[in-house]
């Protein structure tokens, strides 16, 4: 299949390639993981009837979306019944804590006492129904554990080794912190049943390219909570949740990361009431091309994503990573995604914009490549109702620290909004749409794939909030050097723009909903 | 002094262990001398009591379950597989060898054949050693394409060696660690020991261990690291294949007929490595010779052209992990597996789901121009986070990342979009 230009090729070709595709998604639409509460077939489909084809299955599954699951056991392993040992350690008994790590009989728990354990290898746990607790997760900034915390340092562990490598079922991991470890500090993956509470996961030194890429890294797993963590200078995400089923990310705190909070091709998320702050992104929900989990059902409440104006310093020349292109100052983004609900969050001081919906073709626009999850490029659905946008924000892009090769999303915008200002309007809106999605749709429509933005509370003496940036047509002209004529193509809405004034979609999300 | 495994020397009272070992009367396994020290309870299949969960259970009641549960496996074994084997605390306790490398040399007993592979993965220029145990009255199956068929009850060991001078591969050679791989009836499990100071007995060390390494290295360079044993949890990370309910089950990685069809040295005599086996009679359903696959050694310019040579690199030393049925290989869709066919998955013009910051360029393999090929790249640096593979390596392989470079350097080029 050739690959898709969309700066280049002309729309009508686009407009057929993309059609066909999406019906072959559509045929070829099947899930092969196992259960799903509520089966959700909902505004993918990139051509023509975005946001309205849902599909409200009636699937059983163990778990629905609306039940009151918070972590623990809704998988089918348990240990209940079962001989539960209890290993004690102490700082100084790292390599007898090593060994016996690699011959836990399953439902044990290992308790670590208070101080500071120093590993030179990860701790790689391969057993279902291990519980590793510690004495406390200590404070920002402590690299020895004290009275009341335990810290696991991996500063001179072997290169390329995780800090807590985990593959087991009913897995929880509390009241410690993973200090420095060389890659990601707790990484567990395929596992059903992962609870991590209490948990701090620092880098001793803050803007470093080297540290490691991930915090708190459930991938592949199902049923996961990350509650009361928190995760500090990751070159990546403080906490990311990957290719996962039903996450309950709450009451963490994220700092000082590329990304604070991801949530990457997930399906059934409820992210609530976390702090992400000082990071290059705050909070951010988007698929990536490749994976065969099309991520919807994400509901964002009650965060605080504030002043996440770090440079991004993933960035390097000749990355591949996609966190390495997001501009600092960047609140919030959804990226390829559906069915996401964001409400009662906090924005404001994010230098480039606080909310940002984007179409997977701003990063990747080889459709081919979308193909292991049905073409999931396209976002559509999203619905944020009843938030707060403080201000400050938009008025910065990328902190004027501007890269078209490295991140040229944020380039485009600033040019863009460089010339704007000259026309009246003196930031970049509180919700930017970049008006791909349907790729090549008919311009006459203004919110072709259900962007509904709702009841929030916006700073005094607001015109403008919403801004579609029709960005392929913008980035073409302005590439031109043509800004008046890109600048033409944008369109800048006030809050009450009556086309997203709607109240989400059917049906609405319920994960989350009786969770207490 | 320490001695490669050349010639196998028959201990009579080892052989005579070995025997018992394996008849049905003694449930011990092979060999665990009375003075073996103590053993460590097997939670790798241990059973804490209750149901299960799809796990098969061989631990506490394998006298009646043993046997049946093979996690998916084709099991080479009779049916009833007997129980697991008690896992010794020190090297010598399984009986595979007599000697140590302090008094002359780590001997295979008989029925512990010794065996090298065509290429082999590099692990840090550590010498190896390896050999492979068929328990009396057992037979592997021959397997054209996976590793060979091999029954419950054996035994592969690897040793890994140090010279204190790479260009005198025989001389002042320290042994750090001997890995066995153990077919227990539920399954393959990894099992490292690491050798003392004195080089007089390897221990247990299932969590791993690192020790400092310091050899000179072909170009006279000195070198010094921090070498990794791997755990016996880390282990899996390479030995394993994915099965249909997505779980990894363990497996051997070396023991291709591609890579064993090749002389060795038996008693004073040559003979092809699998034709030995078969006629001890460890090896059926052989095809005739002319019918062998053959890896080619990829160092050896005369052996193969250089694409072939290339692919056998990543094969054996990749393709473990990148291959259809590995986790890494199923995250990333980079299959470097020798029977790829595929042009894209094996990394032409193929963006990498997340490589992460810096690793050379944009595509994994960007013909004609290696600079800008990540997989050599990441073949090439000894930078944590980015290197290649994993685990099992802390310096560069210089000439397994030229021979790459030569590789890609040698396509038509092309420019990725």
């Amino acid at each position: 299949m050739p690959r898709l230009q969309w700066s280049r090729a002309t729309s009508a070709t686009l407009l057929a390639l993309v059609a066909a595709l999406s019906l072959s998604a559509c045929s070829d639409d099947d899930d092969n993981t196992p259960d799903s509460g509520v089966k959700v077939d909902a505004g993918t489909d990139a051509g023509s009837d975005a946001g309205t084809n849902t599909d409200a299955g009636s699937d059983a599954g163990s778990v629905d979306t609306g039940i009151a699951w918070d972590g623990g056991s809704a998988g089918t392993f348990s240990c209940e019944g079962k001989t539960q040992a209890t290993l004690n350690f102490a700082p100084g008994q790292e390599e007898a804590l090593q060994d016996q790590v690699n011959t836990l009989a399953e439902c044990t728990t290992i308790q670590l006492a208070a101080g500071t354990y120093t590993f030179d290898n990860a701790i790689t746990i391969r057993q279902n129904g291990i519980t590793l607790a510690g004495a406390g997760k200590g404070t920002k900034g402590e690299g020895t554990g004290g009275a009341s915390s335990t810290v696991l340092v991996f500063t001179n562990a072997a290169a390329n080794s995780n800090g807590l490598d985990v593959v087991g079922n009913r897995f929880e991991v509390r009241d410690l912190a993973v200090w420095n470890a060389k890659k990601d500090a707790i990484r567990v993956e395929s596992s059903v049943d992962v609870v991590m509470r209490r948990v701090r996961t620092e880098w001793a030194e803050a803007d470093k390219e080297s540290n490691g890429k991930y915090g708190l890294y459930p991938v592949k797993s199902k049923y996961v909570l990350i509650e009361d963590c928190e995760a500090y200078n990751a070159a990546d995400a403080g906490i990311y949740v990957g290719q996962t089923e039903y996450a309950v990310v709450r009451n963490n705190v994220a700092k000082q990361n590329v990304a604070g909070i991801e949530i990457e091709n997930t399906k059934y998320a409820y992210v609530l009431g976390n702090t992400a702050q000082d990071n290059t992104t705050g909070l951010v929900v988007f698929d990536l091309p490749g994976n065969p989990i099309k991520g919807t059902d994400i509901r964002v409440k009650n965060n605080t994503i504030t002043g996440n104006n770090r440079n991004n310093f993933a960035s390097v020349a000749a990355s591949s990573s996609t966190v390495s292109q997001v501009p600092a100052g960047t609140g919030t983004f959804m990226l390829a995604s559906r069915r996401v609900e964001l409400t009662g969050n906090t924005w404001g001081n994010n230098n480039t914009v606080d909310v940002a919906v984007l179409s997977g073709l701003a990063i990747e626009d080889d459709v081919t490549l979308w193909e292991a999850g049905g073409f999931n490029f396209a976002s559509a659905d999203v619905y944020i109702h009843h938030n707060t946008f403080q201000g400050g924000s938009g008025d910065s892009v990328d902190n004027g620290n501007l890269s078209p090769q490295l991140r040229p999303l944020g380039a485009a915008l600033a040019a863009l909004y460089a010339y704007g200002e000259t026309q009246g309007t003196l930031g970049v809106e509180h919700l930017v749409w970049d008006g791909l999605d349907p790729y090549g749709h008919d311009r006459a429509l203004v919110n072709p794939i259900n962007i509904c933005f709702a009841n929030n509370t916006l700073p005094s003496g607001t015109t403008t909030a919403i801004v579609d940036l029709d960005l392929q047509a913008a980035a073409t002209l302005a590439t031109q050097g043509n800004l008046p004529g890109a600048w033409g193509r944008t369109r800048h809405y006030a809050a009450t723009k009556a086309e997203f004034a709607c109240s989400g979609f059917s049906p609405a999300l319920t994960i989350g909903d009786f969770i207490q | 002094m320490w001695t490669s495994f050349v010639s196998p020397r028959l201990s009579v009272v080892l052989l005579a262990l070995t025997l018992a070992a394996c008849g049905s009367s003694d449930p011990e396994g092979p060999g665990t001398p009375p003075d073996a020290g103590t053993t460590v309870p097997d939670a790798g299949t241990g059973d804490a009591g209750g149901p299960d969960a799809g796990e098969p259970d061989a631990g506490s009641d394998a006298g009646t379950d043993a046997g049946t549960a093979d996690a998916g496996v084709a099991d080479a074994g009779p049916v009833d597989a007997g129980p697991p084997l008690v896992i010794p605390n020190t090297l010598s306790g399984f009986g595979l060898f007599t000697g140590s490398p302090a008094d002359g040399g780590l001997v295979p007993v008989e029925g512990n054949v010794p065996y090298t592979l065509s290429t082999a993965l590099f692990s840090d220029y550590a010498v190896k050693s390896r050999t492979l145990y068929i328990p009396p009255g057992k037979t592997a199956h021959y397997e054209p394409v996976a590793a060979l068929d091999l029954p419950v009850g054996t035994l592969i060991t690897k040793t890994f060696a140090f010279p204190a001078d790479l260009r005198q591969p025989d001389q002042d050679v320290r042994v750090i660690e001997t890995r066995v791989l153990v077919h227990q009836p539920a399954g393959w499990e990894a099992w490292p020991y690491v050798w003392n100071t004195e080089q007089t007995e390897a221990t247990l060390a299932t969590g791993g261990r690192s020790r400092d390494v310091t050899f000179i290295d072909l170009e006279g360079e000195t070198r010094s690291f921090k070498y990794s044993v791997p755990s016996k949890n880390q282990c899996q990370q390479c030995h394993h294949l994915v099965d249909e309910t997505g779980a990894q089950v363990m497996h051997p990685i070396g023991v291709k007929a591609r890579y064993l069809h090749r002389p060795n040295t038996y008693g004073g005599v040559e003979h092809d490595q699998l034709e030995y086996l078969a006629s001890l009679g460890k090896l059926d359903g052989l095809p005739a010779p002319a019918n062998l696959p053959k890896a080619p050694d990829a160092f050896d310019p005369q052996a193969a052209d250089l694409p072939t040579r290339a692919r056998t690199y990543l094969d054996i030393n990749c393709a473990h992990c990148h291959n259809p049925k590995g986790t890494a290989g199923i995250t990333s869709q980079l299959f470097l597996n020798f029977d790829n066919a595929s042009l894209f998955s094996l990394g032409e013009c193929k963006r990498p789901g997340s490589a992460g910051a810096g690793v050379g360029g944009e595509f994994d393999i960007v013909p004609g121009n290696h600079a800008e090929s990540i997989l050599w790249y990441r073949m090439h640096t000894e930078e944590s986070g980015k290197m290649m593979p994993q685990i099992g390596r802390t310096v560069h392989h210089a000439e397994g990342s030229q021979l790459i470079a030569d590789w890609i350097d040698s396509m038509p080029a092309k420019t990725c979009k």
